[in-house]
């Protein structure tokens, strides 16, 4: 029904995204300040060339490094940090047999493209940054699936007839019939552009017994039947928009694949595919639908990111951050240190570097849902956000349970005043004493080797009960002199006068004064 | 293509017969606003400053101070950016007396100081923040500008269309100048804004949607109800409230509805009949009629101008985000019951219209954005101004009920013999089922009779004289006859008068 110039068909035909046997090229970049790839998965086809082009738009140096299926690619980077001196002289790439292709560790700005011939053997084969402390979260899987069969045999049968909707065509005479050369279904505009209907009838060969998914997409209506039986059907006059997808179980062996189709007036677009579990999606149709490749799902909050950039003071958002509960409030420190505070709990929820926060899920559509901070290295250095304040004669003993879905009773939120730099000072009261937090940030979150340090100084402005405590560490932890290094895969130091070990916890005493308190990422 | 190809001669034609028929753009004039580059202003909430300054919050979580918006050069507006990093401001309010800008966002209401005085707040303190938050979307929380007692309104969507998940949700609440919070108003679904009348009399917008027909213009009395009760399992939290009021029928005879039978007696899932039932239940004062007058009611502007603004001083002004159009609301009172009618007004906005205030020359800012549900207009976000010309639109100007029909009165005089003919006038009558599921349609339609129309001597009135008239109904009057003196037609020959009680 759409109208769209012929041109922009055939350039869809000319654009089309490569095939089983055909060389693929797939970029690659690197998110600013994200700690991500772009592009977190690869297809690919058994024994298919494929030329890597990778570009670091980072200012930290990145690689990308392939690996056998299975390996514990983290663990893997880790590892050349037993011998740092030897790993520096390979740039960072692991000594590693389960490696099968990797890039050069590329600076900032720079770009490498290196081309290899695809495994052979099906499988998810993981991919990773390996410089230090990127494993982490800078990763993808490469899929390497075989493309399916495709349609045998195929036929079609041309009708005339000026439809909205798909007729009975068992009932309706064909004007002309014949054979399908290439076996891709096809909508020829020969001789008729309008008002016109084709049934394509083929066999397909379910290679085992299972559950197949089919996609279809026309301009105008068309469904599709196997051995008789509807599968999906996307009738009417319109354009071919979205694909639209079911699955259906097949017996092991030749099935008959009918696809009915007809043309109203203006745009003629087909495409039709299939997908089992040992093989990707595949293609029964010549013309491709430009999101093929994705299926027929658009992938929800799919918004161009709109990070917020911290430039020379802090920026704050107030929003919905996950991990912060539903009172988040997010500062971004210039230098690459950030972190979201809680109104809720009145606490410290999450620290991390990098970049700060993408606006772009809760400043499109309605904004629905909790965002997580673009940086990395994200630290929560009390676990799940709850009160850091309690009262116990036994603070070794078990940790209050707080129950999240009330307000926490005791505390009150008052607000928070911004310094002549406009960093925040977080106001609230406990038991009716008024506390104040305030922060500052010492080297540069955004560079490896920056130690960046988040110094947290609380205040207490009045009396607390002698048995009261403040929670700054949560975990297993390990002291060396006033320092206690958290033991687990998000490792972090606190340090603070008077803190100590109490179960899993670092406390230090609450009491009316001030306590400075010192974050740092462990190496 | 056919279909159109087939109308627009047609069109051209009607078009070219009237070309001199007035429209509404030769009485109110809109100006657009260029915004910021930096951001989108996707304006929430508007109030007035000293010196003729305003103060825009919006769904990004700034809080924008325009100068020069009043003036003629539309090139003369400026914005400095006073706060940003806010969740969502849907309600801006200053505080004249200690000339301070309280806003209201997704979990408080903050107060912002500017101590250093380099425009910029540095100091954001929580007035109150009392109620919940699930992480919805839907949770959002529209406020008020202070009322003449200097309390602050929030009115409260509930967590989605059907369910209140944490504390106050679907409530109307009252902070006093002290922060201390006051639940006032149970019932409530989707707010869209909360506004004055001239007395001071304070009402809200709620939107189309479960026990909602319509989006509807309603009365927030103190300690009513006003029709969702899904917010009243927090009854126990308000003791101020008194008990809490017996739940309306879900939908009884859904059944019988579907076989187009009715049920002896009437249906009982009707607000009229509700309201007997439910003595805390106040009906909407006015049914902003589904798809007709709007589809998404937003911000409650009074012309409080004295003239300024044009001849319908102290009517109400509902702006739509969905229809980016403004209508016109004549409110009266009846058995103590708010009720009135609603007149389309002026259309054409560059986008959703969300944020609206009059400042005290009769101009109306507006603005908002067509984010999250589609709006006409075309543009992602506006900030408008709208300013009477100068020039008196012919218009039903007021609309009022009567024990046996209506009165209307017009801005100008109208002619006699068309004024006075029955055969000028056509109405319906209809209603909404109160019921649970989300929307519906028109139902229990009535075609009355007009008997008499009687036009004044100075031709500026009317009565109506119609049979029957049905308590609870929406009553569409239809005018297409009436001309004015000099053979002008109405500007908008429809009105839609919620006839929630009939005068005695």
């Amino acid at each position: 029904m759409f109208s769209r110039p012929a041109l922009l068909c055939l350039a869809f035909l000319a654009a089309s995204p490569a095939l089983a046997g055909e060389p693929a090229v797939i970029l690659v970049k690197t998110l600013t300040a994200q700690m991500k790839y772009d592009t977190p998965e690869m297809l690919m086809t058994p024994g298919q060339q494929v030329r890597i082009v990778f570009e670091n738009g980072d200012d930290l140096p990145h690689n990308l490094v392939f690996c056998q299926p299975g390996t514990d690619t983290a663990a893997m980077a880790l590892k050349q940090m037993e011998n740092a001196e030897v790993a520096l002289k390979r740039n960072w790439l692991p000594d590693d047999p389960r490696i099968w292709a990797h890039s050069k560790m590329l600076n900032p700005h720079e770009k490498d493209e290196i081309t290899f011939t695809a495994p052979t053997k099906p499988g998810v084969y993981p991919y990773v940054c390996t410089f230090p402390g990127h494993a982490m979260t800078m990763r993808g899987e490469v899929k390497v699936a075989p493309t399916g069969e495709g349609l045998k045999n195929l036929t079609f049968a041309l009708h005339l007839g000026a439809w909205e909707k798909l007729p009975d065509f068992t009932k309706l005479k064909p004007h002309r019939e014949g054979k399908v050369e290439d076996n891709l279904i096809q909508v020829k505009l020969d001789d008729y552009k309008n008002e016109f209907g084709v049934v394509f009838t083929g066999t397909l060969d379910a290679p085992k017994r299972g559950a197949y998914r089919f996609f279809l997409a026309s301009d105008d209506g068309s469904r599709i039947l196997i051995d008789g039986k509807e599968v999906i059907t996307n009738d009417g006059i319109h354009p071919s928009g979205d694909i639209k997808e079911k699955s259906v179980s097949l017996e092991k062996g030749p099935h008959v694949f009918r696809l009915e189709y007809f043309q109203s007036r203006g745009g003629v677009e087909l495409f039709a595919a299939w997908k089992g579990a040992d093989f990707q999606t595949t293609p029964l149709s010549k013309w491709l639908h430009p999101n093929w490749k994705a299926g027929g799902k658009k992938k929800k909050d799919d918004f161009p990111p709109m990070p917020l950039v911290v430039k020379d003071e802090p920026v704050i958002y107030r929003n919905f951050i996950q991990g912060a509960g539903n009172r988040g409030i997010g500062v971004g420190f210039p230098g690459g240190i950030n972190i979201a505070w809680s109104a809720e709990s009145m606490n410290l929820a999450l620290v991390w570097r990098g970049a700060f926060i993408d606006a772009s899920r809760h400043w499109n559509s309605r904004g629905g849902g909790h965002e997580r901070p673009l940086g990395y290295d994200v630290l929560q250095p009390t676990g799940e956000v709850t009160p850091a304040f309690f009262i116990s004669d036994k603070p070794d003993a078990e940790w209050p349970a707080w129950d999240k879905s009330k307000r926490h009773d005791g505390f009150a939120w008052k607000g928070y005043s911004l310094d002549a730099k406009r960093s925040p000072t977080f106001r609230y009261t406990w038991k009716g004493t008024e506390i104040q937090e305030s922060f500052t940030t010492t080297g540069d979150g955004n560079r490896p080797g920056g130690k960046p340090t988040l110094i947290r100084t609380i205040r207490i402005n009045g009396e607390l009960p002698a048995n009261a405590w403040c929670r700054i560490g949560a975990g297993a932890f390990e002291q060396t002199g006033g320092v206690f290094e958290s033991v687990g895969p998000k490792s972090f130091r606190v340090s603070a006068v008077g803190a100590r070990i109490a179960g899993l916890n670092v406390v230090v005493p609450a009491k009316s004064g001030t306590v400075a308190i010192t974050y740092q990422w462990l190496p | 293509m056919k279909l159109l190809s087939l109308i627009s001669p047609i069109l051209c034609l009607v078009t070219a017969l009237h070309a001199a028929d007035p429209v509404e753009g030769d009485f109110y004039k809109i100006t657009t606003f260029d915004t910021p580059k930096e951001t989108a202003l996707e304006v929430g909430a508007i109030d007035l400053m000293p010196d003729g300054r305003l103060a825009v919050g919006t769904r990004r979580g700034e809080i924008w101070i325009v100068s020069g918006a009043g003036s003629s050069d539309p090139a003369a507006v400026s914005y400095k950016l006073f706060a940003s990093g806010l969740h969502e401001v849907l309600g801006i309010a200053y505080n004249a007396k200690d000339k301070k800008l309280y806003a209201t966002t997704r979990y408080e209401i903050t107060r912002l100081t500017d101590t250093d005085g380099d425009g910029r707040a540095d100091v954001f303190d929580n007035v109150n923040d009392g109620w919940g938050v699930s992480g919805d979307y839907h949770e959002y929380a529209v406020g008020s500008r202070f009322d003449k007692a200097g309390d602050l309104w929030v009115t409260l969507c509930l967590t989605g269309s059907f369910d209140s998940a944490v504390p106050f949700r679907g409530w109307a609440l009252r902070i006093k100048p002290d922060g201390k919070m006051v639940p006032t108003c149970s019932g409530i679904r989707s707010p869209g804004g909360v506004g004055f009348d001239a007395e001071g009399e304070v009402y809200y917008c709620d939107n189309q949607g479960p026990w909602h027909g319509s989006c509807t213009l309603q009365h927030l009395v103190p300690g009513s109800f006003q029709g969702h009760p899904a917010g009243n399992v927090w009854y126990d939290l308000a003791p101020n409230m008194g008990p809490r009021p017996i739940d309306p029928i879900p939908e009884a005879f859904q059944g019988d509805r579907s076989r187009k039978e009715n049920r002896p007696g009437g249906d009982p899932d009707r607000m009229v009949t509700e309201r007997g039932r439910i003595k805390q239940l106040v009906p909407p004062a006015v049914y902003l009629v589904h798809g007709k007058i709007g589809n998404s009611a937003s911000a409650i502007i009074c012309d409080t101008s004295g003239g300024k603004f044009g001849p319908f001083g102290k009517q109400l002004f509902i702006a739509d985000q969905s229809h980016s159009n403004l209508s016109r609301v004549f409110l009266e009172t009846v058995n103590g019951i708010k009720q009135g009618v609603v007149f389309p007004f002026r259309g054409g906005f560059a986008s959703g219209l969300i944020g609206g205030r009059m400042d005290e020359e009769g101009r109306v800012f507006v603005g908002g954005s067509d984010r999250g549900w589609g709006a006409r207009g075309g543009k992602p976000h506006c900030f408008e101004k709208v300013e009477w010309t100068g020039r008196t639109p012919f218009e039903i100007h007021e609309m009022r009920a009567k024990p046996d029909g209506f009165e209307l009165t017009f801005t100008q005089p109208a002619d006699a013999r068309a004024a006075g003919d029955v055969k000028s006038y056509t109405m319906r009558e209809f209603t909404y089922a109160y019921r649970e599921q989300y929307g519906g349609d028109e139902i229990d339609e009535i075609l009355p009779q007009i008997t008499s129309a009687k036009v004044a001597a100075d031709g500026r009135s009317v009565r109506l004289i119609v049979t029957p008239l049905t308590k609870g109904h929406i009553h569409e009057l239809h005018c297409e006859g009436v001309k004015s003196a000099d053979g002008t037609a109405l500007l908008h020959a429809v009105g839609y008068y919620t006839l929630n009680e009939i005068p005695m």
